[in-house]
C-alpha cells in the first residue's frame, strides 16, 4: 500500500504541474507545450503504475479498495499542501519517487 | 421551467442539501466513528484486557465456561477474541419452547483465564453504530427516515457534480483566507477529491436496505411474502431439533480446525452450538466477516456436536448476492486493515465536512444580503441555530458521552441508558446554548467547550482508568491521541471563529466586488 500511495501522490503532483495555473503558481514560470504534455504523461502513468502496485501486493479486490482510498487521500492530501507548502508539496512528491523503489524492494 | 438544466439541478442541490443536511451531518459524523466501534467500546470498557491469546484456548475455555453455567441453554454462541475486539464473548439462549424464544444471556470472559469480567455496562461504539441508520428512533421510523436521507444525499451528489462547472479545471484548487470563497472550494474540493466514497457509502446504504425501500420484485415474485424470500436468500442452518436424548458435546477445537482449513486458513468469527448437551447438538462455524471484502452472509460450516462429523459447507455466494455483498463490505468496511480503515475515516470526516461546508455557504450566502442592515430575518437565524446545534453542538456531545461512560458509577442503575441520555441532553442543551447566543459567539464557545472536552480525554482516561490497566495498550493510547488531535482541531477552528479572515472595511474595493459578484453567480 506504501508504494500505491507514494506513486499515486507523485503522479496527481505531475498531473497538478501539466495544468499552466499550478505551473506558474508552483515554479514561478509558464510550461512550455511539450513539457506540459509529457507531465500529463507521466502523471497518469504513475497512476497507472500505482493501480499495478495494489493489485499486485493485494489482488483484486482488496487491491482496488486500497487503490481507490490511497488515490483519495493522496489527492486530498496534495490539495491541502498547495496553499499552505507549496514546497513541501513538490518536495514529498521528489523524496516519494526516490523513496517508491525501496517500497517496491519490501513489497515484492 | 424556463432556466436552463444546470440551474434547475442547483436548485437542487442547495435545497436538498438543506432540509436534510443537519441529520446527514449527524448521520455521516456517527458512521464514520462506527469505523472504529470496537476500539471505541474497548475504550469504553477498560476493564477488558488486551491480550494475545490463542483461539484454540480461549474456545476451549468458552466451551468449559457454558458447559458449567448454561448446560440445560437452547444454543449458545461464542465470539472468539480477535485484534480489535479483545474480549472472548458467551452468550446463550434459555430452552426453546415451541413458539416463544428464551432469553439471551450475555458474558465476557477473559480470554486468557476463562473468568468472568466484571465490565462497566456501556453501549460502547455501538451507539454509533446503531445511531447512523436508526437515529435512536422506534424500530422501522428510524431506519426509514435514514434511508430517505441516503437517498437525498445520493440526489445532492448526482446535482451537486452537474451543478458544478469545472471539476477538472479546478481539481485542484483551494484557496484559503478568502471568507465564502475558501468554503465554497473547500466544500468543491471534498466533494470531487474523495467522490468515489461518498457515490459507493451512499449508494451501498441503499443497497443495504433494498428489501425495505424497494420491495416490489420481492412482493411480486414472492406473492407478498416477504419472509419467503429470506428464507430462500438466507437459508439458516437447518439443523436436526433436539431429540430429547442427553448426549456429550465432544470439544470444538478440531472441528474449528477442520473449518479453516476448509477456508484455506481463513479466521473464524462466530461459533454458535444448538441443543449443546442433547444427541443432536449442532456446530455451526461462521467465518470471520474481515476476511475478504465480498460480505457472504451465510459463510458456515456445520458439525455434528456429538461425533464431529462435517454435516454441510455453506456453497458459494450466487453472482447477486455476490454483487450486493461487495456493496455491504465496502460500507462497513470489516476487512480493512489499520491503515485502510484510518484511510477510511478521514474519507468518512471528508464527507462529514463536505456537509457541513455546504450549510455553512448556504447561510454565510444569504447571510451577505442582510449585513448591512445588520437584522437577520428569522428564517436564516433559524438555519444558524440549527448548523451550530448540528455541527459543533454535535461534537460536544459525543465528547459529553465519553465522558460519562467514565464519569458515571459503575453502579448507577441502567447505567448505559444514562450514557446515551447524557449525548442526547448535552445536544439539547447546545441547541437551547445557540437559540440564547449571538451566532458566532455560540460558535466559538461550543468549538472551544468541544475541543477542551476532546484534548483532556486522555488525562480523564488517566485519572479514571481501573488501577493496575494502564498498561502497553495501543488501542486506548490510539484512542486517547485521536482525541487530543480532535481536541487541537477543535481549538483551531475555535480560534478561526474568533477572528475571521475576511473581515474587510467596507466599502469593498471595485475587484473585491467584482469578485464577490461572481461568487455570488457561482455559488447559486
Amino acid at each position: 500500500m506504501l508504494l500505491a500511495m507514494l506513486l499515486c501522490y507523485a503522479g496527481f503532483v505531475a498531473l497538478c504541474l501539466s495544468m499552466d495555473r499550478h505551473h506558474s503558481d508552483l515554479l514561478g514560470r509558464k510550461a512550455s507545450a511539450g513539457r506540459r504534455q509529457s507531465l500529463r504523461l507521466g502523471g497518469w502513468s504513475l497512476l497507472g503504475l500505482s493501480l499495478w502496485a495494489a493489485v499486485a501486493a493485494a489482488g483484486w479486490g482488496l487491491g482496488l479498495v486500497q487503490w481507490c482510498a490511497v488515490l483519495m487521500l493522496s489527492a486530498l492530501l496534495l490539495v491541502l499542501l498547495l496553499p499552505y507548502g507549496p514546497r513541501l508539496a513538490l518536495w514529498l512528491a521528489a523524496l516519494g519517487l526516490l523513496a517508491s523503489p525501496l517500497a517496491a524492494v519490501a513489497q515484492f | 421551467m424556463k432556466e436552463g438544466f444546470r440551474q434547475s439541478m442547483a436548485w437542487l442541490h442547495t435545497w436538498s442539501g438543506l432540509v436534510l443536511g443537519w441529520l446527514l451531518f449527524a448521520i455521516f459524523l456517527t458512521g464514520t466513528l462506527a469505523y472504529f466501534k470496537a476500539e471505541i467500546s474497548h475504550w469504553m470498557q477498560p476493564e477488558v484486557p488486551a491480550r494475545a491469546v490463542s483461539t484454540d484456548s480461549s474456545l476451549a475455555l468458552a466451551q468449559g465456561y457454558l458447559q458449567q453455567h448454561a448446560s440445560g441453554a437452547g444454543r449458545w454462541f461464542i465470539n472468539l477474541p480477535d485484534a480489535r475486539e479483545p474480549a472472548l464473548s458467551v452468550m446463550w439462549q434459555g430452552p426453546v419452547k415451541p413458539g416463544e424464544r428464551g432469553a439471551f444471556m450475555e458474558k465476557l470472559l477473559d480470554p486468557a483465564t476463562g473468568s468472568e469480567i466484571q465490565a462497566r455496562e456501556t453501549r460502547g461504539g455501538e451507539f454509533f453504530y446503531r445511531f447512523h441508520f436508526q437515529l435512536q428512533m422506534p424500530h422501522p421510523w428510524g431506519r426509514w427516515l435514514a434511508t430517505g436521507a441516503a437517498m437525498v444525499m445520493f440526489v445532492a451528489l448526482i446535482s451537486g457534480i452537474i451543478t458544478h462547472k469545472k471539476i477538472f479545471k479546478d481539481f485542484f484548487t483551494f484557496r484559503p483566507h478568502k471568507g465564502q470563497r475558501s468554503w465554497l472550494d473547500g466544500h468543491n474540493a471534498l466533494g470531487v477529491l474523495v467522490l468515489p466514497f461518498h457515490l459507493m457509502i451512499t449508494y451501498s446504504s441503499l443497497v443495504i436496505f433494498m428489501s425495505m425501500v424497494m420491495p416490489a420484485s420481492i412482493l411480486t415474485a414472492y406473492n407478498g411474502d416477504t419472509r419467503a424470500f429470506f428464507n430462500e436468500a438466507f437459508p439458516g442452518t437447518n439443523n436436526a431439533p433436539a431429540a430429547g436424548k442427553p448426549g456429550v458435546l465432544m470439544p470444538m477445537g478440531p472441528m474449528v480446525e477442520q473449518a479453516r482449513q476448509q477456508w484455506s486458513g481463513g479466521r473464524i468469527g462466530r461459533i454458535a452450538v444448538n441443543n449443546p448437551g442433547d444427541e443432536n447438538a449442532s456446530v455451526n462455524v461462521f467465518r470471520h466477516s474481515g476476511d475478504r471484502v465480498v460480505h457472504d452472509f451465510g459463510s458456515v460450516i456445520s458439525f455434528n456436536g456429538v461425533t464431529g462429523q462435517l454435516l454441510r459447507v455453506s456453497p458459494e455466494q450466487s453472482l447477486p448476492a455476490a454483487i450486493a455483498g461487495s456493496f455491504y463490505g465496502l460500507h462497513m468496511g470489516v476487512f480493512a486493515g489499520p491503515v485502510l480503515r484510518w484511510l477510511y475515516f478521514i474519507c468518512g470526516l471528508a464527507g462529514t465536512a463536505m456537509i457541513g461546508t455546504g450549510l455553512v455557504i448556504w447561510l454565510g450566502k444569504r447571510q451577505l444580503k442582510h449585513a448591512k442592515s445588520g437584522v437577520m430575518p428569522f428564517e436564516l437565524r433559524l438555519v444558524e441555530v440549527l448548523n451550530i446545534a448540528s455541527m459543533s453542538g454535535l461534537v460536544v456531545a459525543v465528547a459529553a458521552f465519553f465522558w460519562a461512560n467514565r464519569l458515571l458509577p459503575v453502579s448507577v442503575a441502567e447505567r448505559a441508558d444514562w450514557e446515551v441520555n447524557s449525548f442526547f441532553m448535552v445536544w439539547a442543551l447546545s441547541l437551547l446554548h445557540a437559540a440564547v447566543r449571538r451566532g458566532r459567539r455560540a460558535w466559538v464557545e461550543q468549538l472551544g467547550l468541544a475541543a477542551l472536552l476532546f484534548a483532556a480525554v486522555p488525562l480523564l482516561d488517566l485519572l479514571t482508568s481501573p488501577a493496575g490497566l494502564v498498561t502497553s495498550d495501543w488501542m486506548l493510547a490510539g484512542f486517547d491521541l485521536t482525541c487530543l488531535g480532535s481536541g487541537v482541531f477543535l481549538a483551531w477552528a475555535a480560534w478561526k471563529m474568533q477572528h475571521p479572515s475576511h473581515t474587510r472595511p467596507s466599502p469593498q474595493p471595485r475587484a473585491e466586488r467584482l469578485r464577490s459578484l461572481a461568487l455570488k453567480n457561482e455559488v447559486n
